[in-house]
C-alpha cells in the first residue's frame, strides 16, 4: 500500500528513501521497449536478457529496466549498460549472453555492438560519443535513457516532483505565470505562441471552472517527438500540467493522446495511477490544499483533430470539426470556459524552468526562441532519429553534423520542416538558424518539429501531391476552400505527374493557393498551400519539366519512367524474369532479357533483384526499342 | 451587457450593439452582403465562406467571416473590395460544377463567373448544411445528419427517422440553396447513399 | 407541398424510443409494463429479446410482438447475416442479448454521454465493427440521437461500420514513410491479398488500412499486423508476413 504524500518533506523524505534502497554498484542494464524498438524485436532481447541473468544468478547484482525512447530508432534495439553507460545497438536476442559475460559480469566491451560512425569508422563507447547524440542537448528527452515509465520512482529518483512542490508553496500562482512569461517560453506545437501569456489570459478570462489541455495528437506523418515523451516519460508533462493548473486556476485536465499511439495511452494511464497513489494528483496535493484531476482522452484517427478548437470539439463529445475561432479557447474553450491548451512538450519544459530558472533556460537557444526545440530529422539522412538541440543551430549542422549528411553520398534537394503546413526549404537556405521566426521568414514553419530530408531522388511535384492527397484527405470538409479546393489541388498534380499537365495549371494552382491561404477556416486549410507555394516558388523547374516535356527529373512519375534492361550489362540470370509480379520480362539463358512495356506496372522489383545494375529508369517514358534475341555479353560480378 | 459599439461597414459609420455579429449589423444597416449556409434561425456555420469580409484591428487586415465575427469598437469592415471579389469569384468557380442552379447561378453571374476551371460531379449538393442544422437546431429531430470527412463529406438520412417523418414534414426544401427539393431514399444501408436529386422516397 | 404539422419534439419526453418509431398507443404499453415489472427501458427490452428467443427454441414461429421487439429482432436477423453466421432466428437473438449487455458494461464505466467517443473506441477494439444495433443501444443509453453517433463513427478513421477482417494489416503512409518506399509496400500487400486499402478479403481474414503515422518514422516503411510492428520493411517479406496470420 503506497501512502499519499501529504507535504512538501515527506515526498523529499521518499525520494532520499528509494536513493537509499537502490545500491549504486549494481547494474543496471536500459533497453529501450518504445514502439520504435519493439518494431526490431526488443521485446526478444529483453526476455533473453531476462533468462540469462537468471540462469547465471545475477538477480541480485542486475537490475533490468525497460525505457522509453531516445530517438535514435533505426539502430534499435538500443541497450545500456550503467553505471559505465556503455551503449550498444542493433542488439539481437543472440547477442545477449556475451553482454551479461563480457560486459556486466567483467565490465568488458564488447566491440561488435558498438555505435561505429560512417563517415570516421571510429566506435563510440557512451551514448555522448555517438556524434548523433553528441551535438545535441537534451534537456527533455535525456531522461528517456534512465526511466522505467511504468514506475514513478524512477522519475522521483532523478529529481521529478521537484518542481511542484517549489511552485505549490514557494511561488503564488501569479509568480508562476510570471516565470513562465519571463522565460519566454513558447508554444511546441506550431504555432509558437508565448506560453506565459496564454497562461496569463486563460487565469484572467472570466468564467468557471478553467481547464488545462495536452495535446498529444502528433498528427503530423513523419513526427514522432510527442511519442517518445509520453511513453517514455510520462510524468515529466504530469507534473508540468499540474503547476500550470495551479498558476492558471483549473482543477480539470485532459491529456489528449492518439489512439496510435497504444502504448503512450498505456503509459500515460498507468502513470496518472501512480501519481494518484502517491497524492501528487486529486485531493489536497501534497497537503498543499490544491485539487486537480487529469483525464486521457483518445483520439480516433483524424489528423484535424489536433487543431486546438477541433480536440477541444471532440473532447465535447461531439466530431473533432474546427469551429470559427474569433474567440479565443483562452476565453472561451472547452464547453465555453477558459481553457488552456498546450503541446505536451510545452508542459514538459515546466517543471524544468521552475527548477532551474529563467536565466538557465534564455540561456539556451536564440534570442526570440528559448530553449530546446526536438525535431524529428528523417528521410534520406545517414542517422535518422529525434534529435533535441538548442533553437539556433543551423539547418546544415543539423542535417549534415548530427544526420551525418546524405544516405548513399546523393545530393540535398530540399528539406521540409512544419509536416503539411510547412513548406520546402532548398539547398541555398541550409545556413538559415532554425528558431520560430527565421524558418517563417524563408516560407516554411516550425510547426511541431517534423523535419523530412529529400535528396536527388525524390521527385518535389511527387512529394507536394503527397502532403495534398493527405490534407485532402484529413480536411473535415466543412468549409469550401479546403473541401473542393484541395481536391482540385489534387486532381491537377495527379493529372502533371501523369503527363498531362497543362500550361494554365501552374496559374490555377495558385489561384487555389491564394483562395486556401484567405479564406479557410481553419489552419489546415490555410497552411495547405505553403508547400504548393515553396514547391512552385524553388522548384519551379521541376514542375516545368513535367508540364511541358512529360519528364520526371527524379525518376519517381510512374507514368512518366520507363523501365529499360541495358543491353551490354544483362547477364541473363533470369532473376528479374522470376520475380516480375506480372511477367512482363521475356528471356531465357544467355540471351539479354526484355522488359515489355506494355505489360510493365513500373513496380521496381526487377531493379531491387538485379543483381548487375542492368536495370534503368528512363525519363521521359521513351526507352529505346528493345529486340529481343541480343546474345548476352558475359561480365564479372562486381 | 447591452454595451453599444461604433464601427465602420464600408466607410459608414454605424453603431451596434457589442457582440452582434456584422452580419447582423450589415443586414439592420440594410448594407447587403452574400451568403449561402447562413440563415437567421440556426447558429452561424461558417462553411460556405461567401459571407467573407475583409476587417482592419490594429492595423492589420483579415478576412473573416460576418456571419460569425463578432463586432468591436473601432471596427473597419470593407464587405466588397477586390480581394473579397476575388475570393468570392473563385468559391463560385468552385462550387458551380457542383450547382449550377438557383441561388448559386445568381451569385455566380452577379461576381462574373460565366464558366468553371474545374470538373466536379454535379451532385447539387454543396454541403452547406442548412437541412442538417434546421433538422437538428429548429425540429430537434435529426433525421439527417453529415456523415464522413473530407472529400467524402457526405449528408445521409437516418433509416430509422427519415421514411416517416421527412415525407411529412419536408420544411428543408425551402432552405437548399441549389433550388432543390432535398428528397430522401429509405434504405437500410444508409451510409453508402448521398442525398442528391436523383434519388426519389420509396413510399411506405 | 404538404406542410402537415409535425408532432412538436417537445411535446413529448423523447420523440423516439432510440431510432425505431413508436406510436403514442406502443409507446405507453412499454411504459405500462416497464412500471409493473419495475425494469428500466433497456433492461425490458433485453428481457423481452430473452423471451422471445425461448420462444423461437420451442419451435412456435408467430408470437405477439410488439413493434419495438419486432425491430430489434429484425436487427438481429440482419446483424447475424452481415457476421455471415447463424441462421437460426433464436440464436441470432442471443447473440444480440449477449452484444447488448456488454455495450451496456461499456457504457457502465464511463456513465458520461461526453465520453461518447471514447465508448465507441471501446466497442470497436471489442467487436471489431460499430454495428447498427450498437449505435442504436448507446443512443438510446446515453440519450443522444443516431445522427451524433453516425457523424463520428463516419468521421473517425478508427472506427468501420463494417466487420473488420480477423487481422487488421495498417501499412504506414505518412511522409518519411512515404519518402522511404511506403507506397510500393501498399501495392504490394493490396496484390498479395486482392483488396484495396479499407476493404476486408473475402474470406474475412484480412482488413487492410492505410494509417497516416505511427511513430516510427526512422524505421520506414512500417507495416503493422494486429499489434506487431515490422519496421525497415521489404517488398519481398509481404507473403511471408502474411501467411504467419491464421
Amino acid at each position: 500500500m503506497v501512502e499519499k504524500l501529504k507535504s512538501a518533506s515527506e515526498l523529499t523524505n521518499l525520494r532520499e528513501r528509494i536513493i537509499a534502497n537502490r545500491d549504486p554498484s549494481k547494474s543496471v542494464v536500459s533497453i529501450c521497449i518504445g514502439t520504435g524498438c519493439t518494431a526490431l524485436g526488443a521485446k526478444k532481447v529483453v526476455e533473453v536478457l531476462g533468462e540469462e541473468i537468471k540462469s547465471k544468478n545475477l538477480e541480485e547484482r542486475v537490475k533490468v529496466k525497460q525505457t522509453g525512447c531516445l530517438g535514435f530508432c533505426e539502430v534499435g534495439p538500443r541497450v545500456i549498460v550503467y553505471p559505465e553507460e556503455i551503449s550498444y545497438f542493433k542488439v539481437k536476442p543472440e547477442d545477449v549472453p556475451e553482454i551479461v559475460s563480457q560486459t556486466i559480469m567483467k565490465k568488458d566491451v564488447v566491440k561488435r555492438l558498438l555505435y561505429v560512425d560512417h563517415g570516421t569508422g571510429e566506435t563510440a563507447t557512451t551514448l555522448e560519443d555517438v556524434p548523433f547524440y553528441k551535438h545535441q542537448q537534451r534537456i527533455l528527452l535525456e531522461k528517456n535513457a534512465k526511466i522505467d515509465p511504468k514506475d514513478i520512482e524512477d522519475y522521483i529518483t532523478l529529481g521529478g516532483y521537484d518542481a511542484l512542490p517549489k511552485a505549490l508553496f514557494q511561488m503564488t500562482p501569479q509568480q508562476v505565470v510570471e516565470l513562465v512569461k519571463k522565460s519566454n517560453l513558447r508554444g511546441r506545437g506550431g504555432g509558437g505562441f508565448p506560453t506565459g501569456r496564454k497562461w496569463e489570459t486563460t487565469r484572467n478570462a472570466p468564467g468557471e471552472p478553467k481547464y488545462v489541455i495536452a495535446n498529444c495528437d502528433e498528427g503530423d506523418p513523419g513526427a514522432f517527438m510527442d511519442r517518445s515523451i509520453v511513453e517514455g516519460n510520462p510524468h515529466s508533462i504530469i507534473e508540468g500540467l499540474i503547476i500550470g493548473a495551479y498558476a492558471i486556476g483549473a482543477h480539470e485536465g485532459f491529456i489528449y493522446v492518439r489512439e496510435e499511439y497504444p502504448l503512450a495511452v498505456e503509459n500515460v494511464n498507468i502513470a496518472l495511477g501512480q501519481a494518484q497513489e502517491h497524492g501528487l494528483l486529486g485531493e489536497n496535493i501534497l497537503g498543499s490544499g490544491f485539487n486537480f484531476t487529469i483525464r486521457v482522452h483518445r483520439g480516433a484517427g483524424a489528423f484535424v483533430s489536433g487543431e486546438s478548437s477541433a480536440l477541444i470539439s471532440a473532447i465535447e463529445g461531439t466530431v473533432g470539426e474546427p469551429k470559427p475561432k474569433y474567440v479565443h479557447a483562452a476565453i472561451k474553450g472547452l464547453w465555453g470556459k477558459p481553457t488552456c491548451l498546450n503541446n505536451v512538450k510545452t508542459w514538459a519544459y515546466v517543471p524544468l524552468i521552475i527548477l532551474n530558472g529563467v536565466d538557465w533556460f534564455r540561456s539556451i537557444g536564440t534570442k526570440n526562441s528559448s530553449g530546446t526545440a526536438i525535431f524529428s530529422l528523417v528521410g534520406k539522412v545517414n542517422n535518422t532519429g529525434l534529435v533535441e538541440v538548442p533553437m539556433g543551430i543551423t539547418l546544415r549542422n543539423l542535417i549534415y553534423k548530427i544526420g551525418g549528411g546524405i544516405k548513399d553520398g546523393k545530393k540535398f534537394k530540399a528539406v521540409q520542416t512544419g509536416g503539411p503546413s510547412g513548406g520546402f526549404i532548398p539547398e541555398q537556405y541550409l545556413d538559415t538558424p532554425v528558431d520560430f521566426d527565421e524558418l517563417t521568414k524563408v516560407g516554411s514553419m516550425m510547426g511541431s518539429g517534423g523535419m523530412i530530408v529529400m535528396d536527388e531522388d525524390t521527385c518535389i511535384v511527387d512529394v507536394t501531391r503527397y502532403y495534398a492527397n493527405f490534407l485532402s484527405d484529413e480536411s473535415c470538409g466543412k468549409c469550401v476552400p479546403c473541401r473542393e479546393g484541395l481536391k482540385q489541388i489534387v486532381g491537377i498534380l495527379n493529372r502533371i505527374c501523369a503527363g498531362s499537365g497543362r500550361e494554365e495549371d501552374l496559374k490555377t494552382l495558385d489561384d487555389l493557393s491564394e483562395l486556401l491561404r484567405d479564406a479557410s477556416l481553419c489552419a489546415l486549410g490555410s497552411t495547405a498551400a505553403n508547400p504548393l507555394t515553396t514547391s512552385s516558388l524553388y522548384f519551379k523547374d521541376e514542375y516545368e519539366e513535367h508540364i511541358r516535356n512529360k519528364r520526371c527529373p527524379s525518376k519517381v512519375c510512374r507514368d512518366l519512367i520507363a523501365y529499360y534492361i541495358k543491353p551490354e550489362s544483362c547477364q541473363a540470370c533470369l532473376i528479374c524474369l522470376r520475380n516480375c509480379p506480372v511477367k512482363a520480362i521475356a528471356g531465357e539463358k544467355s540471351i539479354v532479357h526484355v522488359i515489355d512495356q506494355e505489360k510493365c506496372i513500373k513496380c521496381g522489383m526487377c531493379i531491387e533483384v538485379c543483381p548487375f545494375d542492368a536495370i534503368e529508369k528512363l525519363s521521359p517514358a521513351v526507352p529505346p526499342t528493345a529486340s529481343y534475341g541480343i546474345k548476352v555479353t558475359p561480365k564479372k560480378r562486381r | 451587457m447591452s454595451e453599444e459599439v461604433t464601427l465602420a461597414i464600408d466607410g459608414k459609420e454605424v453603431k451596434a450593439e457589442k457582440g452582434t455579429t456584422i452580419l447582423e449589423v450589415a443586414k439592420a444597416n440594410k448594407i447587403d452582403i452574400p451568403t449561402l449556409c447562413y440563415n437567421e434561425k440556426m447558429t452561424p456555420y461558417g462553411g460556405c465562406r461567401i459571407c467573407m469580409v475583409e476587417i482592419t484591428k490594429g492595423g492589420r487586415r483579415k478576412l473573416v467571416t460576418s456571419c460569425a465575427y463578432p463586432v468591436e469598437e473601432g471596427l473597419e469592415v470593407a464587405t466588397n473590395n477586390e480581394r473579397i471579389r476575388k475570393v468570392r469569384g473563385m468559391l463560385l468557380e468552385l462550387l458551380l460544377p457542383l450547382a449550377d442552379t438557383g441561388p448559386i447561378r445568381e451569385l455566380a453571374e452577379k461576381y462574373g463567373v460565366t464558366k468553371s476551371r474545374f470538373e466536379a460531379k454535379p451532385t447539387d449538393c454543396i454541403l452547406c448544411g442548412l437541412c442538417v442544422r434546421y433538422c437538428a437546431e429548429v425540429k430537434k429531430v435529426n433525421a439527417v445528419c453529415f456523415t464522413g470527412r473530407g472529400t467524402s463529406r457526405d449528408i445521409s438520412p437516418m433509416p430509422e427517422i427519415a421514411p416517416d417523418i421527412c415525407p411529412i414534414c419536408q420544411e428543408c426544401n425551402s432552405l437548399c440553396p441549389a433550388g432543390k427539393i432535398v428528397e430522401l431514399t429509405q434504405d437500410r444501408h444508409l451510409l453508402s447513399i448521398p442525398i442528391s436529386k436523383k434519388k426519389t422516397i420509396a413510399s411506405g | 407541398m404538404l406542410n402537415a404539422p409535425m408532432k412538436p419534439a417537445d411535446d413529448r419526453k423523447k420523440p423516439f424510443f432510440v431510432g425505431l418509431r413508436m406510436t403514442k398507443e406502443e409507446r405507453s404499453i412499454l411504459d405500462k409494463i416497464q412500471e409493473k415489472v419495475g425494469l428500466t427501458k433497456t433492461e425490458s427490452l433485453l428481457k423481452g429479446l430473452e423471451i422471445l428467443s425461448e420462444y423461437y427454441s420451442l419451435g412456435l414461429d408467430q408470437p405477439p410482438l410488439s413493434f419495438e421487439l419486432k425491430k430489434l429482432e429484425e436487427e438481429a436477423i440482419q446483424h447475424a447475416d452481415a457476421l455471415k453466421r447463424i441462421r437460426r432466428r433464436e440464436d441470432a437473438l442471443k447473440e444480440i442479448i449477449h452484444e447488448l449487455r456488454i455495450i451496456d458494461q461499456i457504457v457502465d464505466k464511463y456513465n458520461d454521454k461526453n465520453a461518447l467517443i471514447q465508448i465507441l473506441i471501446d466497442i470497436q477494439n471489442k467487436f471489431n465493427w460499430i454495428s447498427k444495433t450498437a449505435v442504436i443501444w448507446i443512443s438510446e443509453r446515453l440519450e443522444i440521437p443516431t445522427s451524433s453517433i453516425y457523424q463520428i463513427a463516419t468521421f473517425y478513421k478508427f472506427f468501420t461500420l463494417t466487420p473488420r477482417g480477423r487481422h487488421l494489416v495498417r501499412v504506414c503512409l505518412g511522409t518519411a514513410c512515404h519518402v522511404r518506399g511506403g507506397p510500393k509496400v501498399m501495392e504490394t500487400v493490396e496484390r498479395t491479398l486482392g483488396v484495396e486499402q479499407g476493404d476486408v478479403t473475402s474470406d474475412g481474414k484480412f482488413s487492410l488500412e492505410r494509417v497516416n503515422c505511427l511513430g516510427c518514422c526512422a524505421l520506414g516503411p512500417v507495416i503493422v499486423v494486429d499489434n506487431d510492428y515490422y519496421g525497415n520493411f521489404k517488398t519481398a517479406d509481404v507473403g511471408k508476413v502474411l501467411s504467419k496470420y491464421s
